[in-house]
């Protein structure tokens, strides 16, 4: 059970898209309190504070920043990362939408912890009505004179899941096409126009004020010590109560399947659950008694990841689950490095040579084979991100794929509830003249 | 705290300066690593290919993009030599390369000399795993009359778009589209039209980018590269020649650090066809008509130029186009003035030697931090490759002006000779590729004055000078015309007699360039004529002057009077550059000798009006005129303007606007150039009708 | 303001000679014209003081830039993992037979272009889709006729 409220708080009880509704119940008191001290202590307080970050990674935010050089004599500049496109994730957006003062109000604090004008909201195109409401209150907050020396910039991306990725970020903020940059040097040395920048998930700076608010001590006792805080956990797919759970970190996962999102509906049973967004190894149902933190999952061979889970129950085929969720990283792969740009191809078409039963039991190998030479090779994670789940899926569902093999045909008969399911890979008219893979 | 760093690689230690990256430490450790993508001549590493993957310790326990890292103390390395991991790596990475590569070797330009063939060779699978359709595109097309695009060959290492982007600068070649979808095009279906865009095809490590010129012409074990320098332009850009039965077959850059550092413009690399022109001159001529020659016997020659030669006497005048080999022009130098006592010539023109104190090589302009560029021609025109040059060195900072500058600065690039801005590096640019070398050589062949009677011959060496429109006049008034050159075109109906002129593709000698490198021209194919050199050693036999055959005896008495007495030998393959010579006088090297045309032509033309120049582009000239492929490279009927004049007229970019000088006036496209300064425009010579100097642009 | 202007203005929020403003400047193109056609993209590059082909291909790297023409309505589905298990292929199957066109393409008139998306950030709240880009959530095949109704009257 949430036991308290850090990201959301209040949020249902007022409309903190207002100005006035967030400072009444002590918004922004934050900014002055940070803007007291000196940059060094307020990077030594995030530090003590513990946050990590939210965006994946789980890198402590105040290591980040302390990384930033400072003797640069280039602007230092913050970045908010609000992308958010992993497939199962839809958190960052209830915060802009809902507190989208608690984001403005981390971003001020953390720029003067970095000595930085300059911030950027990068929030992903799609995002349409989240982009206004945050707009309007940058605006509503400027206005107020809140901002001090600093300038917020809500830049909008134009749909490409890679430009979450940090450095491909700072490119698509560029003008470029949206490609991840080679890494080092990294952002907090040479990021957004070569000059220093820090890069964070939004939830990650939205839970800064209130470090501010209660002080690090205090935040670092809020849950499990190696991840103190909270998340909120989007939760989908085949689920009685999908949704947003802001909880405390190191919540077990099944208390938030089964007690606060119902459990699985129409009399089904529980197939897997792919916890932090499709990009990670799924996790049988014997493996869902765990705490929702960065180390007890990565103790059990999965991440944390964007903290969404995606519920499957026994109706879905894992080969056509794994078909469509090479065919989305396919799809978003920037194509700038070979192995996830020709990788994930061929993992698409071996997919659906054993979705549609021509396949040997030699190709299983195979698929396999190409995941692992991806595997850590890439010039990012997205090649990682495709291959991950799949792997699982070989892994502890490799009987559905044998059984493709050995019947011939789908074991689902037609039934499968992703049976058909059209992917605009499938249907792609977006790059003209060139080839709609078969 | 010292300077190297020392790291082992695959078990060798190798000390190298810090800095270094782990490619070259691995080079200089005698160590492969193979690399596509990484191209340090384009910038920052991009570590797209994925070929140069390592083992590298300290770091994640996964493969490290070594064309990424810098080498460090205590690094270790291992490459696909040492660590499995490693060699699955840069397997893995050709096994997916491949997937999708069309394998159609054996019809391939690249073929045998292909970086992609060779890496899988020594590091690729050998098999292939994949049984699916490949990715099938349209091809080849052409992004240009000159370059052919193979789109399933091509692996996506984004050397020719970061050339593009990042050397050239002229955003023309992008990938567009997304992952697997990924391809490399032009805009629409405009051509990249661009002074640099050949390079593209040397740049591309497998067989995307082939030359259309080059296409089907040779396989890799027919050919030779013959090492030499190109002539079309005062940077004399080192290439090779590759030939193949005699036949130029196309034109490679020859990296000079120095000098080109690897890139040529397209004048360079493709305008090797003049060789083979239809009007090319494989015989003497004599005049049969208005515009008529009939070939002659080479004794008949011989006579007739005696004859000639003895008719023109002391005031035979003599024109040089600058395009001719130091020993080419000084063999006829020596003939006429040693022989005939004639001593008039039009040079080319004035290359003032008071700057030779503040020689530096070209590569240094990139380290200046202030640049003055005082030349109404774009520098791109005259000296394609010193553009380049400018603008790596506005990458890393450098302030650069155009026209006077307010105050000191590091580097001058002028057409002019004047003060030098307090510049320590002064780069003087002249209007032909041998300028400089052409009149050492006339000075070298003697001393006497011209006579002062009215001439009677005129000679005129090279198609360059016949083309020229004052030595045409020249030749309108003389009763006699001399030619040596290589075109009937250049000398119809202006010439008399005309011996068959050489390429610099086809002679032996040497040649200044524009820095005052003494640098050495070879034969690369043997030319459809004996040398001009043994015909002029023949003739001169006649007047009792020796004027020897050969090019080492011509070279040492130019030497001898103007190179230091170096030997003939001793122009080496990647030539030098010469010491500075001694300063002239402290603060102004040359204003005192000429009347200072800074001062005059590079100023504000008077009245409202703006001061046209007309520049000769790049893209013209006798070999030019010969490459039908070039034809699309030569600059449209446009008018150059500064930022501020064009917002004066409110005049956008691309728009038409009527320019109009006394009387005359003509619709042009209006180009914005961030290189002109205000008050001045530009036209091509041949847009440019019979506008005076000063004109009035209207939108 | 002239698009010219209205690129200028975006411009001016970023630094000196950076071409932050292009994802922007494609966006308020695309909102004139339509779609992004080769003029277009000229107009664009005109603004932002770079060549065609750059325009083209920062474009063609992005899913909301099209490249071709579209209907005066754009209905997009998200067929991703988390609608799909809840029933994505249903809805799209209604919005096939309701505006008789296959996903990546546009109706006869010209009136509606209908495409699958990947993941909109609506998981929760499947099956969502867009209309004109504004998200309808928890859409069912039931209420496709009506937002096809609502879309017909609309032009
Ligand atoms: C392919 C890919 C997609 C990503 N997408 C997102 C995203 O949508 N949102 C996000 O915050 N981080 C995303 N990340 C992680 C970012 O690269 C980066 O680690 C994160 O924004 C750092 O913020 P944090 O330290 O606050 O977590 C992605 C990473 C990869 C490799
Ligand atoms: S891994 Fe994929 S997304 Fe990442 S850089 Fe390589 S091609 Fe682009
Ligand atoms: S050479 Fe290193 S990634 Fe291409």
């Amino acid at each position: 059970m949430p036991v308290r409220e850090v990201l959301l708080a209040g949020a249902d009880d007022r409309d903190l898209t207002k100005l006035a509704e967030y400072q009444a119940i002590g918004g922004y008191a934050g900014v002055p309190k940070a803007r007291a001290m000196s940059s060094d202590d307020l990077i030594a307080e995030l530090q003590a504070a513990n946050l990590r970050g939210r965006g994946g990674a789980g890198f402590p935010m105040g290591r980040k920043a302390s990384l930033i050089d400072r003797s640069s004599p280039k602007p230092k500049y913050l970045v908010v990362n609000a992308d958010e496109s992993e497939p199962g994730a839809f958190k960052d957006r209830e915060v802009m939408a809902r507190v989208p003062h608690r984001l403005i109000e981390g971003c001020l604090i953390a720029a003067h912890a970095i000595e930085c004008k300059d911030v950027y909201i990068f929030i992903r195109g799609e995002y349409l009505a989240e982009y206004e409401i945050l707009q309007s209150a940058v605006d509503e907050a400027r206005a107020a004179k809140l901002f001090g020396d600093v300038e917020i910039t809500v830049h909008r991306g134009a749909g490409a899941y890679i430009c979450g990725e940090e450095t491909a970020l700072l490119d698509a903020l560029e003008g470029k096409r949206g490609q991840p940059r080679p890494r080092p040097p990294f952002p907090p040395v040479q990021g957004l126009y070569d000059a220093p920048t820090q890069i964070n998930n939004v939830c990650t700076i939205a839970t800064v004020p209130t470090i501010m608010e209660i002080g690090a001590a205090e935040f670092a006792k809020i849950g499990p010590e190696s991840s103190p805080g909270t998340a909120i956990f989007s939760i989908s797919g085949n689920i009685s109560r999908p949704g947003n759970y802001e909880l405390l970190l190191g919540t077990p996962m099944r208390e938030l399947i089964y007690d606060l999102a119902g459990g699985i509906p129409d009399g089904r049973e529980l197939k897997c659950v792919i916890p932090g967004g499709s990009s990670v190894p799924a996790l049988s149902p014997d493996e869902i008694d765990v705490p929702l933190d960065y180390d007890s999952l990565a103790k059990i061979g999965t991440f944390f990841g964007a903290a969404s889970l995606i519920v499957v129950d026994d109706r879905c085929c894992m080969v056509q689950l794994a078909l469509r969720s090479t065919k989305f990283y396919m799809h978003e792969s920037c194509g700038k490095c070979t192995p996830c740009r020709e990788g994930t191809r061929w993992m698409v078409q071996l997919l659906e040579k054993i979705e549609a039963g021509e396949a040997e039991l030699s190709d299983l190998d195979l698929l396999d084979s190409v995941g692992s030479r991806m595997l850590g090779r890439a010039l990012c994670a997205l090649a990682d991100f495709a291959v991950y789940p799949v792997a699982s899926y070989l892994k502890k569902w490799r009987s559905e794929f044998v059984a493709h093999v050995e019947q011939g045909c789908c074991p689902y008969g037609g039934e499968s509830s992703l049976e058909g399911i059209v992917a605009p890979l499938d249907a792609h008219r977006h790059h003209p003249g060139l080839e709609v893979i078969a | 705290m010292s300077d190297d760093v020392t790291l082992t690689i695959d078990d060798r230690e190798v000390t190298v300066p810090k800095g270094t990256g782990l490619v070259e430490a691995a080079m200089a450790a005698g160590i492969e690593i193979p690399v596509f993508c990484y191209e340090p001549r384009l910038g920052d590493p991009v570590g797209a290919c994925r070929m140069c993957l390592c083992e590298v310790a300290p770091g994640p326990p996964k493969p490290q993009a070594a064309c990424t890292l810098t080498a460090a103390d205590g690094m270790v390395v291992r490459t696909a030599l040492t660590s499995p991991m490693a060699r699955d790596a840069q397997n893995g990475t050709l096994e997916f390369i491949l997937v999708n590569h069309p394998l159609d070797c054996p019809v391939c330009d690249k073929g045998g000399e292909c970086p992609l063939q060779d890496l899988t060779f020594r590091y690729g699978p050998g098999n292939t795993r994949m049984t699916f359709p490949k990715r099938t595109f349209e091809k080849p097309i052409p992004i240009s009359p000159l370059i052919a695009l193979d789109r399933e060959r091509c692996i996506l290492c984004y050397r020719c778009t970061r050339f593009s982007e990042e050397v050239a600068e002229d955003g023309q070649l992008v990938a567009v589209n997304r992952g697997a979808q990924s391809v490399i095009a032009t805009f629409e279906d405009e051509p990249y039209r661009g002074t640099f865009s050949g390079n593209v095809t040397e740049l591309c490590p497998v067989g995307a980018l082939t030359s259309t010129q080059y296409r089907f012409e040779a396989r890799p074990w027919e050919i030779q590269n013959v090492p030499t320098v190109c002539g079309l332009c005062p940077v004399g850009c080192n290439i090779s020649a590759t030939t193949r039965e005699g036949k130029v077959k196309r034109i490679l850059s020859r990296n000079h650090p120095e000098v080109d550092e690897g890139w040529l413009c397209d004048k360079g690399r493709f305008a090797y066809s003049h060789l083979g022109a239809r009007d090319r001159i494989t015989a003497p001529l004599v005049k049969a008509g208005p515009r008529r020659f009939e070939q002659v016997s080479w004794e008949d020659a011989l006579d007739a130029a005696e004859s000639t030669l003895r008719a023109g006497g002391a005031s035979t005048v003599t024109a040089l186009s600058g395009g001719e080999s130091v020993e080419e022009a000084y063999a006829l130098a020596k003939l006429l003035r040693q022989g005939l006592g004639a001593n008039e010539a039009v040079l080319p023109e004035e290359v003032p030697d008071g700057f030779d104190a503040y020689r530096a090589p070209l590569s240094a302009l990139r380290d200046a931090k202030s640049i003055a560029v005082i030349c109404d021609e774009p520098v791109v025109e005259r000296a394609p490759v010193v553009d380049l040059w400018l603008r790596s060195a506005r990458r890393k900072g450098a302030k650069i002006t155009y026209g006077v500058p307010e105050g000191d600065v590091e580097g001058l690039v002028t057409d002019a000779p004047g003060p030098r801005y307090g510049a320590t590096n002064v780069y003087y640019l002249p209007r032909t590729p041998n300028g400089r070398g052409v009149t050492d050589a006339w000075s070298a062949a003697g001393d006497g004055e011209p006579v002062d009677e009215q001439p009677r011959l005129l000679v005129i060496s090279g198609d360059e000078a016949a083309t020229d429109p004052s030595v045409r006049a020249l030749a309108a008034d003389a009763k006699f015309v001399l030619g040596i050159g290589m075109f009937e075109d250049s000398f119809r109906g202006i010439a008399d007699l005309v011996i068959p002129g050489t390429s610099y593709l086809e002679r032996d000698g040497t040649t200044v360039n524009l820095e005052g490198r003494l640098q050495r021209q070879r034969r690369s194919v043997v030319a459809p004529v004996p040398d001009v050199t043994m015909f002029i050693s023949k003739l001169a036999e006649r007047f009792e002057v020796e004027v020897s055959p050969h090019v080492s005896v011509l070279f040492g008495e130019v030497a001898a009077k103007c190179f230091g007495g170096i030997s003939f030998g001793d122009v080496g393959e990647r030539a030098e550059l010469p010491p500075r010579a001694e300063e002239v006088s402290d603060t102004n090297p040359v204003s005192d000798t000429h009347t200072n045309p800074v001062s005059d032509t590079h100023t504000r033309a008077a009245g409202t009006g703006l001061r046209l120049v007309t520049y000769r582009p790049l893209f013209s000239g006798a070999a030019v005129e010969r490459t039908p492929e070039l034809e699309f490279q030569k600059p449209g009927a446009e008018i150059q303007l500064s930022r501020d004049d064009a917002k004066e007229r409110g005049i956008k970019n691309g728009q038409t606007v009527t320019v109009s000088s006394n009387g005359t006036s003509f619709e042009l496209r209006a180009r914005i150039a961030k290189d002109l300064q205000a008050g001045v425009v530009r036209v091509a010579r041949d847009h440019a009708g019979d506008l005076h100097a000063n004109v009035d642009v209207k939108p | 303001m002239t698009l010219y202007d209205a690129i200028q203005a975006e411009r001016a929020k970023y630094p000196e000679g950076s071409r932050s403003a292009t994802l922007e400047a494609l966006r308020l193109t695309q909102e004139k014209h339509g779609w992004l056609s080769p003029d277009a993209l000229r107009e664009a590059a005109e603004a932002l003081d770079v060549t065609p082909a750059y325009c083209k291909a920062v474009a063609t790297f992005y899913d909301m830039y099209h490249l071709e023409p579209v209907g005066t309505h754009l209905v997009e589905v998200c067929t991703n993992l988390s609608c799909a298990l809840a029933g994505a292929q249903r809805v799209v199957d209604a919005f096939t037979s309701e505006l008789g066109v296959a996903p990546g393409e546009t109706t006869e008139d010209g009136d509606v272009t209908f495409r699958t998306v990947e993941c909109l950030g609506g998981c929760g709240y499947a099956t969502v889709v867009t209309v004109d880009h504004r998200y309808r959530q928890f859409v069912g095949p039931d209420d496709v006729p009506a937002i096809v109704e609502e879309l017909r009257a609309g032009s």
